[in-house]
């Protein structure tokens, strides 16, 4: 009596353990979420602050109302300058002209992947510039770089540079001179730098207009920043606007913090899906807990306490465990947020100092969290518990199974619900973006719900066929048996496994079935083998010249050749995507498009051919005229529609004459597509386009499948992502198949005796509940897989109007996912099985 | 008395099927320790129906316990039948009880996820063996559940799945048979179904029960019953009758202050 | 009341009281049609062999089952048709109870165990009864201590206290000492005679040992669902010759052979 006491209190402290382990870490990853979002914020905001230092009023130019943000500005006009120059308020004036350039390092490519590479004059002071070698640029051949730009081009002092910019062609420049930034850093940010004479910078960045990216300006002694732009605001042209330098570290600070705050959301949604997988586990221990007191709360029932008394002293321990448990989470949670923000300060963001924000968000909403879920987790198997009779408790009486039709038609129902909601959200029947995406995500819990809740029906067959892989073995076949005996807690732990691989699979899925449908629109639609393009991710868009078109059309196998412009123009007062090439007809016929109405013969300067989508939106059509102004355009151009093309995911657009790159933002072409002649040698012909472009080192020859490979490889990264953010649901999920197991074996103890006793080996003791996790654990990865496909082929359907045709099913990792379930199962049985084979026989069937 | 006349004491000595020597059992330390069993030597005949009774904290289950090889012996030996059972390992007396022990527990004798069949034949299906067909069927007839094969135990009542659990206890033809207290949960009925079959499993089969119980027209129905009190065997009863039985616990009774005495 | 009227109340009824569990094959029907009184200020004992029901009809009295047909009344309240909420406040102000087993809260001391159903009920126990009890029982130097620091008969020892506590108007005892050695037993026995002739307590006592029984005023006895006998001024004796002939015709019942 007393040996089964102490154990079944020792016993409990190992299940609440694990228990709070799933509330320390949700509410840990929330607190660090909340922290690292605050403190990299904190951090660059930091960076901000120096910006400028010294100066007190900032004069920029007007940001154009009908532009896009990605093109260049137009400058502060050399006449402002000179304004600004002549006040007597200033005592000094500073210049700014930046902007993003191609540099190619002594490897021949471009220098910088992820972090752009810029150009600024040599007398920018937005920061410090520390001289460490050499001297500054004196000449327009000179130029000075950035210690980063030494590491990443493997060029230095003494050295040439080649560089362009979108206004310039390459051009060679002497390295005079290296700097570093204050705090001895190396970059900023990461990025790469080249600091010329202003004249240079200006035709690299202004294509040599007398203008500014931005001037700076310091009062005189005695004159505030606020009088100051008071005395310079009459003196400043249409163009340009004036702010203090705190207004301008302001609207910084708030451009940072909308990117951040993106992040921020981002993972303190996958922080939730975690909190949400351990609403079952929590739930899940608790009726354990309870079940293991039956006979406490049986006789506390007896002598008079009431329902509402059992209840609240059930609640009391969960809020306890949950308080205890967010508070140790709260501290991990911030020390590690303190922990990553350091490391993504150092690596990605190249700063001196790391500032620490711990907002009282964090602590807070993790307490808050850890709390409430686990309170609320908590009162559904405090209510059941309260219901039971005290008689029954005290009564050794078999339960007979309680039927789960109930159950399974409430899930049913909540499927449906759930669905629903997904279907609307993917079909944006609401007007908000947001409330589709709130209507998508809220809709996708509520199915994981109805799916849990159906699960216990869908486990007795599944279990039991799932099982069926050990009928060979005895033990194997009892611990199959044990897998469907309870199937409300089997389906519990089941789908709080489900949830993680569902997501998982589900992102797997729509990907590639992204990648799939792009992969069969290549080899359906388009006709050409090979693609001249640069890197997605380059500074400057990548381009090339475009007079070596003909000698690329004239070269063995090459059957066709079309080069592409681009540029994102005002047509009749709205945005759209303008298309200019030398030959449209050959184009059409490379991507599979067609002309739908009109002819194509020649496109003439004052003529546009144009997708009958777009034609609509713009209520045109043949014969009709609209009014276009290009990126670099001045003034606007007419153009007839001479031609509608049908709709084509590749083709649409508007298209113009090559004449008019000159005003395109990228003024030269950024793809061409070369369609080898049949039975030429698509090696030999990559070959020979190659050596054409030996001189271009933006671009390089793709087939097809490395096109496809360097269009697709966000997505490979974003599902390793994904999954590395679900790991934690997943910890949860597995901590739950833990204390399912066992629970299970501490209710059957007396079975577990009574087996030993009539000569159950310890070996087959410890298979039997082996077999029976791992089961619950495939039966979860299974119902996961499952509903993850279903859901990705949902938003797949609803995405095929906009280019996702193909259903593609992501073996591998569905493989992987089936392999990694076994595992779990082995591992979350280890404890179970051994604690199952060392029951103390007698102590299981001595009757009391 | 509706008994059977025993045979005749044989003179010739019949074999032991269980043999306990000076056995010692203490649980637990200093204030609360508490000594079971107080050198405990008994013999239990091959072939022989034999009950064990005594007050609550007699030792009666220990002693079972020690028999069975499911509670270890501070000092004695056990053995079953020529076996020495005190030092084997975990494993050895798993195979033991196993092969050449049959159980009947008084409750939770049953898996309730397998059907009564497959009960019976849990024992052989955990050795990965099969037993004897014909005489499983022998026991199923003579226990009369040919009807409930294939019910699980939920679907029978308390009675039925004594005799379930007695059927698996005999399938492996065992070398003896421990019953403890198995009919402590079933009405008359039921309990007069399960104590005959033990009976006839003796007379007819040749098989050696021990059975603990604290109900004397249960024991009446073994060939001797062995009190206990105190963790020491206080009487050798042979030939019981619910009579004998009785009028020697009431000895017992005698031995302790009774209420009437302290009145 | 501190001393017994001489003018005899019921504490306990029960009139015309049926129970059955299960369904089909498994049903078993525990009480048939029984009818019982129990009178204030005196100890009643219960017996009879397993299955006979007796334990059944003691929740049946305590209110902590239902009956399927029939009354149960305790001190004129009847039982039947009252609500979870009116049952749980019964039992908790006019009811104690001694189980067999699990009577106390592993967590709490001697003492805490024993003003239990004061706290639940917010109230606070009567501290010279508490006193007179506790001494009574001989608990004085344990009530400091948790549960797995006393012997067995100490605890249950506490369980009669607790059970007191409240001077509740019935006493259901479930074989109390059922897991004590004789001597442990026979003292929690003695306080709970002194608690009926000092005290005037109603006690009523489910038991299968005729040495507890003893200790009685009257002994009930059940068979089968059914009360098959009731003897006033038991002794042990009295009550083995009583337990005899039933051996006697369950043998006959059970025997085949003559």
């Amino acid at each position: 009596m007393l040996r089964a006491t102490l154990k079944g209190m020792a016993a409990r402290k190992a299940r609440l353990i694990l228990t709070s382990l799933a509330v320390v870490l949700g509410s840990a990853f929330i607190a660090a979420a909340l922290v690292l979002t605050a403190s990299i914020r904190a951090t660059v905001d930091d960076l901000s602050g120096d910006s400028y230092t010294g100066s007190d009023v900032l004069v920029q130019p007007v940001e154009p109302e009908n532009r896009g943000d990605r093109l260049v500005r137009d400058g502060v006009s050399a006449q402002t300058l000179d304004a600004i120059e002549a006040s007597g308020d200033v005592a000094e004036v500073s210049t700014t002209v930046t902007w993003m350039i191609n540099a190619i390092g002594d490897d021949g490519k471009i220098v910088g992947a992820l972090a752009p590479t810029m150009a600024v004059n040599w007398g920018d002071e937005s920061v410090e510039r520390e001289l460490r070698d050499g001297r500054a640029p004196e000449t327009d051949g000179e130029v000075a770089v950035s210690a980063q730009f030494v590491t990443d081009s493997g060029l230095g002092l003494g050295d040439t540079v080649n560089a362009y910019s979108l206004a310039t062609d390459e051009t060679g420049y002497e390295i005079v001179g290296v700097y570093g930034y204050s705090g001895g850093r190396n970059s900023l940010s990461g990025a790469t730098e080249l600091a010329f004479t202003t004249t240079e910078a200006q035709r690299l960045v202004f294509g040599g207009e007398d203008v500014y990216t931005a001037v700076a300006a310091t009062a005189v002694d005695g004159v505030s920043a606020t009088e100051l732009l008071a005395s310079l605001e009459p003196a400043i042209g249409a163009e340009s606007e004036a702010l203090t330098r705190q207004a301008y570290v302001d609207d910084l600070n708030a451009e940072n913090a909308e990117v951040t705050n993106v992040i921020g959301y981002f993972l303190l949604g996958f922080g939730l899906i975690a909190v949400f997988v351990s609403v079952f586990l929590i739930a899940n221990t608790f009726s354990i807990v309870i079940a293991g007191r039956l006979k406490e709360i049986a006789m506390m029932r007896a002598i008079g306490a009431s329902r509402g008394q059992i209840i609240r002293s059930v609640l009391a321990e969960a809020s306890l465990l949950g308080a205890v448990a967010s508070v140790v989470g709260a501290g991990i949670g911030v020390a590690a947020g303190a922990g990553l923000t350091s490391i993504v300060a150092n690596n990605l963001l190249d700063t001196a100092g790391t500032s620490l924000a711990i907002p009282w968000t964090a602590p807070l909403a993790a307490l808050a969290v850890g709390i409430g879920v686990t309170v609320l987790s908590a009162l559904v198997p405090a209510v059941r518990a309260s219901k039971i009779p005290p008689v029954e408790a005290m009564r050794e009486a078999a339960k007979a199974d309680k039927p789960i039709v109930a159950v399974t038609v409430t899930g049913l129902i909540i499927t449906l619900v759930g669905a629903t909601g997904i279907v609307l959200g993917l079909n944006e029947v609401f007007e908000a973006d947001r409330t589709n995406l709130l209507a998508a995500a809220v809709g996708a819990g509520v199915v994981f719900v109805g799916v849990a809740l159906l699960t216990a029906w869908l486990s007795k067959p599944l279990v039991a066929l799932l099982g069926s892989v050990w009928a060979w073995s005895f033990a194997g076949r009892l611990g199959r048996l044990n897998a469907s005996r309870n199937p409300r807690r089997t389906a519990v732990t089941a789908a709080a496994l489900m949830i993680g691989v569902t997501l998982v699979t589900a992102t797997a899925t729509l990907l590639t079935s992204v990648k799939e449908s792009l992969a069969e629109r290549f080899e359906t639609s388009i006709q050409a083998e090979l693609f001249i393009t640069g890197p997605v991710t380059s500074s400057v868009p990548a381009t090339f010249d475009p007079a070596l078109m003909d000698d690329i059309r004239d070269a063995d196998g090459v059957a066709a050749a079309v080069e592409l412009y681009y540029d994102l123009a005002q047509v009749d007062g709205t945005e759209q995507y303008v298309n200019a090439t030398s030959d449209l007809q050959g184009g059409l016929e490379l991507f599979g498009g067609e002309v739908a109405d009109g002819s194509l013969d020649g496109l003439g300067e004052a003529e546009t051919a144009v997708n009958e989508s777009a034609a609509e939106q713009l209520g045109v059509g043949i014969g009709d005229t609209v009014s276009a102004t290009f990126s670099r355009g001045t003034e606007a151009h007419e153009f007839t529609v001479v031609a509608l093309l049908a709709d084509n995911e590749d083709t649409d657009g508007w298209y113009v004459d090559p004449s008019y790159a000159g005003e395109f933002y990228t003024p030269k072409p950024t793809t061409a597509l070369v369609d080898v002649a049949d039975g030429a040698d698509v090696d030999a012909v990559t070959a020979s386009v190659e050596d054409i472009l030996a001189d271009e080192p933006a671009v390089s020859v793709q087939n097809h499948e490395e096109y496809l490979a360097q269009v697709t490889v966000f997505f490979d990264y974003a599902i390793i992502a994904i999954q590395l953010l679900l790991a934690l649901a997943m910890i949860v999920a597995v901590i739950g198949v833990i204390n399912t197991l066992v629970l299970s074996v501490l209710e059957r103890t007396r079975e577990l005796g009574m087996l030993r006793a009539i000569g159950m080996t310890r070996g087959q003791t410890t298979r039997m509940v082996t077999v029976e996790s791992v089961t619950i654990a495939l039966f979860g990865a299974l119902l996961g897989i499952g509903t993850g496909l279903l859901l990705g082929w949902a938003v797949q359907q609803a995405l095929v109007s906009k280019g996702v045709e193909s259903f593609a099913v992501p073996t591998a990792l569905i493989a992987a996912y089936f392999g990694a379930a076994v595992l779990v199962g082995l591992v979350a049985a280890i404890a179970p099985a051994v604690r199952a084979s060392k029951v103390n026989i007698l102590g299981a069937i001595s009757y009391q | 008395m509706p008994l059977a006349n025993p045979p005749a004491p044989q003179i010739t000595r019949t074999r032991s099927a269980v043999t306990a020597s000076n056995v010692w059992r203490a649980y637990g330390s200093g204030e609360a320790q508490v000594v079971a069993l107080r050198d405990v030597s008994v013999q239990f005949a091959s072939g022989a129906f034999t009950a064990i009774m005594g007050p609550s904290g007699s030792g009666k289950s220990t002693l079972m316990h020690c028999l069975a090889g499911l509670d270890t012996t501070d000092r004695g030996s056990v053995l079953i039948g020529d076996t020495e059972i005190s030092g084997l390992n975990d494993k050895d007396l798993t195979k033991l009880r196993r092969d050449k022990i049959g159980f009947i527990f008084q409750q939770f004798n049953l898996l309730p996820t397998l059907t009564a069949e497959e009960n019976i034949l849990l024992p052989a299906s955990i050795a990965g063996a099969k037993p004897d067909p014909d005489w499983v069927a022998r026991i199923i007839a003579t226990l009369d559940l040919s009807e409930r094969l294939t019910h699980k135990p939920t679907e029978l009542s308390g009675g039925q799945q004594q005799r379930v659990a007695c059927a698996r206890a005999l399938a492996t033809r065992p070398e003896v048979v421990f019953a403890d207290e198995p009919t402590g949960n079933l009405d008359t009925r039921s309990s007069g179904e399960v104590l005959r079959f033990l009976r006839r499993s003796v007379d007819d089969f040749g098989q050696t029960i021990v059975m603990v119980t604290h109900d004397p027209s249960a024991a009446a129905h073994a060939d001797r019953v062995v009190f206990l009190a105190d963790g020491q065997i206080v009487e050798d009863l042979h030939r019981p009758t619910a009579d004998s039985v009785i009028d020697t616990m009431r000895g017992f009774e005698n031995r302790v202050p009774l209420a009437g005495e302290a009145r | 009341m501190s001393t017994s009227s001489p003018v005899k109340t019921t504490a306990v009824s029960a009139e015309g009281v049926w129970k059955a569990y299960g369904t089909g094959e498994a049903q078993v029907v525990a009480l048939r049609d029984v009818s019982v009184q129990f009178a204030s200020g005196a100890f009643t004992a219960i017996m009879g062999p397993s299955g006979s029901g007796k334990s059944t009809l003691m929740h049946c009295l305590a209110g902590l089952d239902t009956t399927d047909r029939g009354t149960v009344h305790i001190g004129g309240t009847p039982l039947t048709g009252l609500n979870d909420k009116a049952l749980t406040k019964l039992r908790r102000d006019k009811i104690g109870f001694i189980f067999q087993q699990f009577n106390l809260l592993p967590t709490l001391t001697a003492e805490e165990n024993i003003t239990l159903p004061a706290a639940i009920a917010g109230a606070k126990a009567d501290p010279d009864w508490i006193k007179k009890i506790i001494h009574t029982l001989d608990l004085t130097d344990r009530l400091s201590h948790k549960p797995t620091e006393l012997s067995g008969g100490q605890q249950q020892r506490v369980a009669c206290a607790r059970a007191l506590a409240t001077r509740p108007d019935v006493v259901f005892a479930d074989e109390p000492t059922g897991n004590l050695d004789t001597r442990s037993g026979a003292e929690v026995l003695r306080f709970l005679r002194t608690s009926v002739d000092d005290f005037g307590q109603t006690i009523v006592m489910v038991t299968h040992d005729p040495g507890a029984a003893a200790y009685a005023d009257r002994v009930v006895f059940l068979a089968d669902g059914q009360i098959v006998e009731d003897m006033a001024d038991p002794t042990a004796d009295k009550v083995i010759d009583k337990m005899k002939h039933f051996e006697e015709l369950v043998a006959a019942a059970q025997g085949e052979i003559a």
